[in-house]
This record gives structure tokens, sequence and C-alpha cells, in this order.
């Protein structure tokens, strides 16, 4: 009987995969399918065969038909347990993403309300200008904060504070304070990035709000504060919990704004790395590109993000987000 | 910015003032970083320790950087216009790319009823959770795999960067794509479908026609997505870009540092073009991105 319940389950996926191919949808999806499944699911399913394998400084040839079985695992384990220089990275993705996460949802949020309580001119270039991060060449934006925090006398921060008095030297903010010195930096240049995004949702679903309540608000002398916290905030529960869940998984594999901050040696190799950028370092930018270890380190990744993703779109309800396309004939 | 609600009507003129300055201050170290990295670019020393005596105003970087003269001494010269050339050509192809894929996938999920519709459209949501870093690990191993001959590499590296760049942008692509064609009302296309024309007809005669300012944004976020990118470009490709060239110039030995600000600057240029012509596109397209 099970085997009679499997052999249907098997001729409706195979009829509903032949119904698709003979749909118009299939026309249209095509591209995007092939490209999705060449960049994101082979890649991914490399990976996870890479991890297996020895393989160093990409010597395929080399190294590609040997296989070590879960070795990278237990080396990678072993690392961050142990060695000194792994460890930090850990406790630095941690950090990071709390605190960016932090950041990101609070400063979208208080832009979003603040350029609701402003005119329209003055809304639109608040928030265009918090675009602008999102919007630049990523590496003119971190040649702009490596100005900035710089640790020497040419540096924004450092002269600030010693033309204003409150230190007499200039302070290497990345290589010298550890752990807070690196980890405000890339919390900073991230932080910049995110509360964009949180800015747009926040922005857009103030905009659907009905206008009646406000204004019944106001009649009735409620101040700018009891607005906020009685109308605008109970009703963007919803996209609270849908930009956190967002940008969190953002930050979880965000690596390129700090990339050059850690190359060009701003702050520390340690505790500015996080999690998604060692997996590249030591993939492209190590003297010893133990390819093994990146793609082990990749796999568990991967699996920590898809988590995470399911429980989002699970939180979020997305079920009941998606609505049926309209009388489609 | 959006046609939505705004206070105006009952709100004091001192709140308003309030909120602007405090949006003001946060916005102070943004303003300084951008602001900055442009007046060095049009001075003889960097001036960003703040001091009024470091700004000697000169044309010099400019000319020396489009000259491709990289350093004031010794001969090092690269052949400026080639390196943008290639961050054009790179943006270019992303931007058509994914243009042209999240339009029909974006058509595909606005207004087509198809089996899985809303289990790819969770896909498409879950591949934003997947490490970037991972994939490009991945990617990297299947671009050696199909590594052709030496003649061909540069040409391959172009068409593999483009590709592999594009695809990263196809689910924002999608999503911004199916909210306008969630706009357009369905009796246009029920007309043409009834006259006889075919689904694919329809969607490039009738409603790709329509939904032109979505094109628009999709290109221009396209452009930029290939303008501004750094990992894949050094990741694949063979020549460089703007964004490696200051990847490599800004702490070598014989850099000028001002006339790195000037490759900046530059650099920075069609973001900001964008932002002065296309303000209310980028507000409006950003918004309509993100709702599901």
């Amino acid at each position: 009987m099970t085997r009679e319940v499997l052999g249907v389950a098997k001729t409706n996926l195979f009829s509903k995969i032949k119904d698709f191919i003979r749909s118009d949808a299939f026309i249209f999806l095509f591209p995007a399918i092939i490209l999705i499944i060449v960049f994101f699911f082979i890649p991914i399913v490399v990976s996870v065969y890479m991890s297996f394998t020895p393989l160093k400084n990409w010597n395929i040839a080399r190294y590609i038909h040997e296989f070590v079985g879960f070795e990278n695992y237990w080396r990678f384990f072993y690392m961050v347990t142990h060695d000194p220089t792994v460890r930090p990275i850990f406790i630095t993705t941690i950090v990071f993403i709390l605190v960016t996460l932090a950041i990101n949802v609070l400063g979208g949020l208080g832009l979003a309300i603040a350029t609701f309580f402003m005119g329209e001119r003055e809304a639109g270039s608040t928030q265009l200008l918090w675009l602008l991060p999102r919007m630049t060449p990523i590496a003119v934006y971190s040649m702009i904060w490596y100005y900035f925090f710089h640790g020497s006398a040419i540096g924004t921060l450092n002269s600030i504070l010693m033309s204003l008095g409150i230190i007499h030297k200039p302070i290497d903010w990345g290589q010298s304070i550890i752990p807070w010195g690196p980890w405000l930096i890339i919390i900073f240049v991230n932080g910049l990035v995110g509360v964009s995004y949180g800015m747009i949702v926040f922005t857009s679903a103030i905009s659907n709000i009905p206008k009646e309540l406000v204004i019944a608000a106001r009649v009735d002398g409620a101040s700018n504060w009891s607005i906020t916290k009685n109308i605008l905030i109970p009703l963007l529960k919803w996209h609270i919990v849908y930009v956190t869940t967002w940008q969190m998984l953002s930050l979880l594999t965000t690596y390129d704004h700090i990339f050059l901050l850690v190359e060009w040696g701003l702050v520390n190799r340690y505790y500015g790395t996080t999690w998604a950028l060692y997996i590249y370092n030591m993939a492209f930018t190590a003297a010893e590109k133990d390819l093994g270890l990146a793609a082990a380190a990749g796999v568990i990744l991967v699996i920590v993000g898809a988590i995470l993703g399911l429980l989002a779109l699970k939180i979020l309800g997305f079920d009941k987000m998606v609505k049926e396309p309209r009388g489609d004939i | 910015m959006s046609a939505g609600l705004r206070d105006i009507e009952l709100r004091s003129r001192k709140t308003e003032i309030l909120m602007v300055v405090t949006a003001l201050m946060f916005s102070i170290p943004l303003i300084l970083g951008y602001g900055l990295l442009i007046l060095s670019s049009f001075s003889k020393e960097m001036v960003t320790n703040l001091n009024p005596k470091d700004f000697i105003p000169t044309l010099r970087n400019w000319f020396l950087f489009f000259e491709g003269r990289t350093a004031v001494f010794g001969g090092i010269r690269v052949n400026i216009w080639h390196i943008v050339l290639n961050t054009l050509i790179v943006a270019l192809g992303v931007s058509f790319l994914v243009t042209l894929v999240g339009s029909m996938t974006g058509y595909a999920v606005s207004r087509l009823r198809f089996s899985g519709r809303k289990k790819f459209m969770a896909l498409l949501m879950l591949l934003h959770a997947f490490p970037g870093s991972v994939m490009v690990v991945g990617i990297y191993f299947l671009y050696l795999m199909f590594l052709p001959s030496y003649q061909m590499v540069r040409l391959y590296s172009f068409f593999f960067v483009i590709v592999a760049r594009a695809s990263l942008e196809i689910p924002m692509a999608t999503w911004l794509m199916k909210g306008f064609f969630d706009m357009i009302p369905w009796e246009v296309e029920w007309a043409a479908l009834v006259d006889g024309a075919s689904r694919f007809k329809v969607w490039r005669r009738i409603i790709l026609p329509m939904v032109k300012p979505g094109v628009a944004a999709v290109m221009l976020f396209g452009f930029l997505a290939g303008w501004m990118d750094i990992i894949y470009v050094r990741t694949f490709l063979v020549d460089q870009t703007l964004a490696t060239w200051i990847e490599s110039n800004i702490n070598a030995e014989y850099s000028y540092l001002p006339l790195v600000a000037a490759a900046g600057t530059f650099y920075l240029l069609p973001t900001i073009i964008f932002f002065l012509l296309a303000q209310r596109l980028i507000f409006t397209i950003s918004a309509t991105g993100v709702k599901g």
C-alpha cells in the first residue's frame, strides 16, 4: 500500500513538472531558473563537495579526488574552540550582528518617524542622504571611513578629538584598542549601510497608515511622542519584525563592506573579521589557501543561514503574505 | 516623498525644526566623510584632518588622474580610460541582464498561476540568506573548471563576472518588477489575450511598455550594482576596474593620496548623478522593492 501511495506521489510530481514545462510560466521563468541553479545551487553543492577534500591553493587537479571525510569539520571545530586567531572571529560575528542589528532597526525607525514629522522637502533630502551609503561604490565607501578612522593625525576622528583636547596624540582605533576599537568601526560602517533598509520599509508603511488616525489624535491634542508611541509603533509591529529578521540574515552573510577595511589594515585582522569574511579570505587572500577548511566553515554558515531564513519565513507568516494572482486565464 | 500620509496639517513649526536638527546631527559623520573626500580631490594635501591650512586648491590631481599618471614620481602610468571602460562594461552588462531576467520573472510571478508559485517566491526570499562568500568559493571552482584557452581568458572573465554578478540581483529585480506589474489593470491584458495574442507577445508588446518606470528603475539599480561591485570583480575579472584600482592604490608606497581621492570622487559620480536626476524614482522604487 505504501508503494502505491509513493507511486501516486511520484507521478504527481512528474506530471506537475511536465505541466509546468508546458505552461506559459516556463518561458518566463526559464532564464531565472537557469541562473539560480548555476550561480546559487551548484556553488553550494560544490562547496559541500570541497569540504570533504583536502583542496589547497586551488590546485584542483591534484586534490579533488582525495577524500578526508569529516576531517575539515573537526579541524574547524577544534580551531573555533582552541585557536586564538579563529575564536575572536566568532565572538566578533555575534557582537557585530547583535549591535549592528539594533542600530539598523532603531536607526531606521528613528529616521522614518523623524522624517514623518518633517516637511516634504526636508524629509526627502534626509532620506536621500541616508540612502547614499547603500548606493556608493564599496571601494569609495571604504575609503571614506578609512580616512575617517585612520590611526594617524590624518584621521578625521583623531583630529576632531585632538582639537577638542580630549586626546593628545592620535589613537590607532582599529588596531590598538582590542576588541572594541575594530568592533566599533565595523559596526559603524555597516550600521550606516543597513539603516536605509529599515528607513525605506518603515517610511512606506507609515505612508499607508490612514491619515484620519493622526489628524484625529492631533485634534485631541496628542503630542508627537504619544502619536509615535500609540499610533505609529503599534501599526508598524509587523514591519519591525520583518526588518529585524531580514537584516539579521543580511548581517550574517555580509562581508564586502568590511573586506577592504581589513585588507588595508584599518581594523585588526582577527577582531575585524566576521565569519563570512573569514571564509572569503581563507579561500582567496590567505597565504596558504586552505579550501577544504574554508568550504567546511562555509557549509556550516549555509546551514545556519537556511535555518534562520526558514524560521524568518515562518515568523513572518509568508503564506499569508503572498496572494494568488487575480483573474488569470 | 510618497503620496500618502504627511503630518502637515497640524504639526508645529518647532517640532519640525527640532526633527531636522536632530537628523542633521546624526548625519554629521556622513556629510563629513563624503565632503572631505570630495574636497581632498581638489587639494594638494588630504584635508581629512580638518586643517584649513592643508586645503590648497588645485586641479592637478584630476589632470594627473586623467593622464593616468597615478604616482607623482616614478614612471608609473596606467591607462585610466581603459579601467573606466572595464568598469562600464561590467556595469552595463549586469544592468542589461538583470533587467531582462527581472522583467520576465517579475511578470510570471505577478501575473501567471503556476504550480510552485508560492514556493518560488519563498525561494527568492531565501536566496537572500545564502552567504555570498560561500557562493563565491563554489563559483570560483566552476570558473576554473570551464577556463578556456589563454587567448580567450579575458573575454571569458568579463562574461563570467557579468552573469555571476547579475544572478545575485535577480531576487531584488524580480520583487521590484512584480510591484510594477501588479499595478497594471488586468483588463489591458485580457483584451489582448482574448484577441489571440500569445502570452509572450502580450508581455513584450503591451505590458512591458506600460512599466517603463519599472524597467528604468531596474536598469539603474543593475547598473549601480555592477558599477559598485568589488568582490566579484577582484575575484573573477582579469582586467582592473576602478574598484580594484583603488584597492591596490590606497596604501601602496608610491601612492599620492589626493589623486586616489580624485579617483574615488570620479568613481562616485554615477551615484551622485543618479541621485540628482532620479531622486523620486530611487525612493519610490526602494519602497516598492521591499513590499511583499
